[in-house]
């Protein structure tokens, strides 16, 4: 049977593409919720009430 | 911790390519498309953790009430889709030279198909119910419903007709496999299990924030 490598290829690509997609948008979404921990604690006690 | 299981993860994953594509060797009838096992069959095993996962810390929440439990089945059963569609993907580029076939409504192909709906459907259901409590409680009941799919999808094999071979590993019995092959896939086992692991450990820290910025 032919080895037929494009399939591997797309295979490992699709996977490489949807797991590190997902692992950047999990960063993304932690820096983005620690900027807004640092915004919240940075905020002046009168402007929190 | 959480960076440290990250790093563990990666070098499981370079591990895993080195043992599939450098140290299993090619396998005779199917040739090199084989080595799409590799990625198939770990990533259907981590999906059916993750679907266990959510299962328990469904329980878990309907039993306690824990927003701990809630985060754990919501990260897992993220995870679990992700898993689930690549399991799919990999599993219909390697049908298609080995089968002559993209996809087949075969029992094994449906009721991972069914899963992988079902599982979507539980994280939509979270998204438009805008109410936590009510949205973790529906949740945690369609994720117990849902986990029964799961030995559904496994058995499939043996309880239908099908065209998907049966278990090599999981099942009763000594395993028939090449040494090399077997290390290879146990490695990516390993290694995508660590990579789970991380994907949830990483996602419950930002549920949890996301908490505390909403609070």
């Amino acid at each position: 049977m032919a080895d037929n490598w494009q399939f591997v290829a797309a295979a490992y690509g699709l996977a490489a593409a949807v797991l590190g997609g997902y692992w950047r948008r999990l960063v993304r979404l932690d820096r983005k919720l620690a900027a807004a921990q640092v915004r919240r604690r940075n905020r002046p006690a009168d402007k929190i009430q | 911790m959480t960076r440290a299981l990250g790093w563990l993860a990666t070098l499981g994953l370079i591990g895993g390519l080195v043992m599939g594509f450098g140290v299993a060797p090619r396998e005779v009838t199917q040739g090199n498309v084989q080595r799409i096992m590799y990625l198939h069959v770990p990533t259907a095993w981590v999906a059916y953790l993750a679907f266990g996962i959510v299962f328990f810390a469904s329980i878990g929440y309907l039993w306690t009430r824990s927003d701990a439990a809630d985060r754990l089945a919501r990260a897992s059963a993220e995870a679990g889709v992700i898993f689930t569609g690549v399991t799919i993907t990999a599993g219909s580029i390697w049908g298609k030279p080995t089968w002559g076939t993209w996809w087949t409504w075969d029992a094994r192909l449906t009721s991972a198909a069914i899963m992988f709906v079902m599982y979507l459907g539980y994280l939509l259901l979270r998204g438009i119910i805008e109410e936590p409590e009510q949205a973790a409680r529906y949740s945690a009941v369609l994720g117990i419903v849902a986990a029964l799919d799961v030995p559904l999808v496994h058995f499939s094999v043996y309880w239908w007709r099908t065209l998907h071979q049966p278990p090599t590993v999981m099942k009763p019995g000594p395993v028939n496999m090449p040494p090399a092959i077997l290390a290879a896939l146990l490695v990516n086992v390993v290694a995508f299990t660590l990579l789970y692991t991380y994907f949830v450990v990483k996602r419950v820290n930002t549920l949890r924030r996301e908490h505390e910025v909403l609070a």
